[in-house]
């Protein structure tokens, strides 16, 4: 790649620097990140910025191109949970984030949000995010509502006596009643979830369903000493709605959801 | 694996998740630094949109309604034929349309940002789609839907306000 010769130096200055987020600077010597994939440029290789016991985790951008490619948004993600996966406290920015230099970073950046930096560290130490998607499963949800619905199994069966293309408005009418049944069943299902689970979290971050299937998105900051107890919860949960209900839990990883709560001042008040 | 259950696990755990797992993950998440120096953030504000679409459509219903349809009711498992193939449809329609959406706008805004416009990188983003599509027997929806999309006429005079600002911002940092 000609692009990290000399002569390129001066449009790789406007290139600029990639921030994936903050660590301490006592985790700054990750061997195993350093080699990972950076985002937007395949020969860069991710390096840290020291400043006053923190550092920010980055690489350079060596070419000239949009960033926001798949593999762009899996870099972001991966260097930041391998640095989580120890359980490590890491901020992690928001995707896209560039700044002009080194010096930006460490002058701008780590100098101007310090002190507000190390206190979300801390606040993040020994913690780190699990992400639990719930969907409902297959017919059973279905086959659940038809069997407390007279309405939806009358419906239904009209349908049924019809040719396949017509009775369009009746099949409109069935596959509301059926999507407001799913949604009315959501509320308790994911009620469940924040019971059984959210007691051995230390935050929760509950996101809107995205999906008619879905039933709950919610993500969890769970300490070190209580991973092997979360983990069990949601086993527990799995197997007591198997068939029924799907659930899928990514962790530990960076700790995104809870970002922006730590730097406010995490559990406090 | 620390907890390696007894047996048979039910919890679903994958070591990294997919494209669409990732974008739930670090979309719309994350520090927002405001400082003068910084050059680019770029496509959050289209990212953050299109993820919050939420599928409530007569479209939704059409599909439920054929699923309840294709439902044997003689059969009384959990295991029915022909009905897991629609939800599945339904999740993985919905999915693609926001992963291609999400990357989409991601894009746009990057141009915008950078004024650049490379048509290579449409190239390789289209092959990355492709793999995802194989299984898909809803892509004609997806695209339908994609193609509404971009008929939708542009709030223009917000846009290039925009623009401008940034490009202004960029200017001063420098």
């Amino acid at each position: 790649m000609s692009a990290a010769a000399p002569a390129a130096r001066k449009d790789r200055a406007e290139h600029g620097w990639y921030v994936y987020g903050v660590v301490r600077e006592s985790v700054a010597a990750d061997e195993a990140v350093e080699d990972l994939p950076a985002v937007g440029s395949a020969d860069a290789r991710i390096a840290f910025v020291p400043h006053g016991g923190i550092a920010a985790v980055v690489s350079e951008l060596t070419e000239e191109r949009p960033l926001g490619t798949p593999d762009d948004l899996r870099a972001h993600a991966q260097v930041l949970d391998s640095l989580a996966a120890g359980f490590e406290p890491v901020l992690p920015l928001r995707f896209g984030t560039v700044l002009r230099d080194a010096r930006a970073v460490a002058d701008e950046l780590l100098a101007g949000g310090h002190d507000d930096f190390v206190a979300a560290l801390d606040r993040l130490e020994g913690s780190a995010q699990f992400t639990l998607g719930a969907r409902y499963v297959e017919g059973a949800v279905l086959r659940e509502i038809l069997d407390e619905q007279p309405d939806a199994r009358r419906l239904r069966e009209e349908l049924s006596r019809l040719p396949e293309d017509a009775g369009y408005y009746r099949k409109i009418q069935l596959g509301q009643l059926m999507a407001e049944a799913v949604d009315a069943k959501r509320d308790p299902d994911a009620a469940e979830i924040d019971r059984r689970l959210s007691p051995l979290a230390v935050a929760v971050a509950a996101e809107e369903p995205n999906a008619p299937e879905a039933v709950a998105d919610v993500s969890f900051l769970v300490e070190r000493d209580r991973r092997q107890a979360f983990e069990e919860a949601a086993e527990d949960l799995a197997r007591r709605w198997h068939g029924r209900i799907r659930l899928r839990l990514l962790g530990p990883v960076a700790p995104y959801a809870f970002a922006t709560e730590a730097m406010a001042g995490l559990g406090e008040g | 694996m620390t907890v390696a259950g007894q047996g048979v696990r039910y919890l679903d755990r994958p070591n990294s998740g997919g494209l669409v797992e990732v974008i739930d993950l670090i979309l719309d998440k994350g520090l927002v630094i405001d400082i003068y120096v910084r050059v680019s953030l770029v496509g959050i504000e289209l990212l953050t949109i299109d993820a919050r679409i939420v599928v409530a459509s007569v479209d939704t219903y059409l599909r439920f309604a054929e699923a309840v349809n294709r439902l044997d009711l003689a059969r009384s498992g959990t295991e029915t034929r022909g009905l897991p193939g629609m939800m599945e449809e339904i999740q993985e329609g919905g999915a693609e349309h926001k992963a291609k959406g999400v990357l989409k706008g991601a894009k746009d805004k990057a141009q915008e940002f950078l004024g650049s416009n490379e048509d290579e990188d449409d190239e390789e983003e289209e092959a990355e789609y492709e793999d995802q599509d194989d299984e898909d027997q809803d892509e004609d929806q997806a695209e339908d839907q994609d193609q509404d999309d971009q008929e939708e006429p542009e709030p223009e005079p917000v846009r290039s306000r925009r623009q401008s600002r940034t490009a202004g911002r960029k200017g001063r940092a420098r």
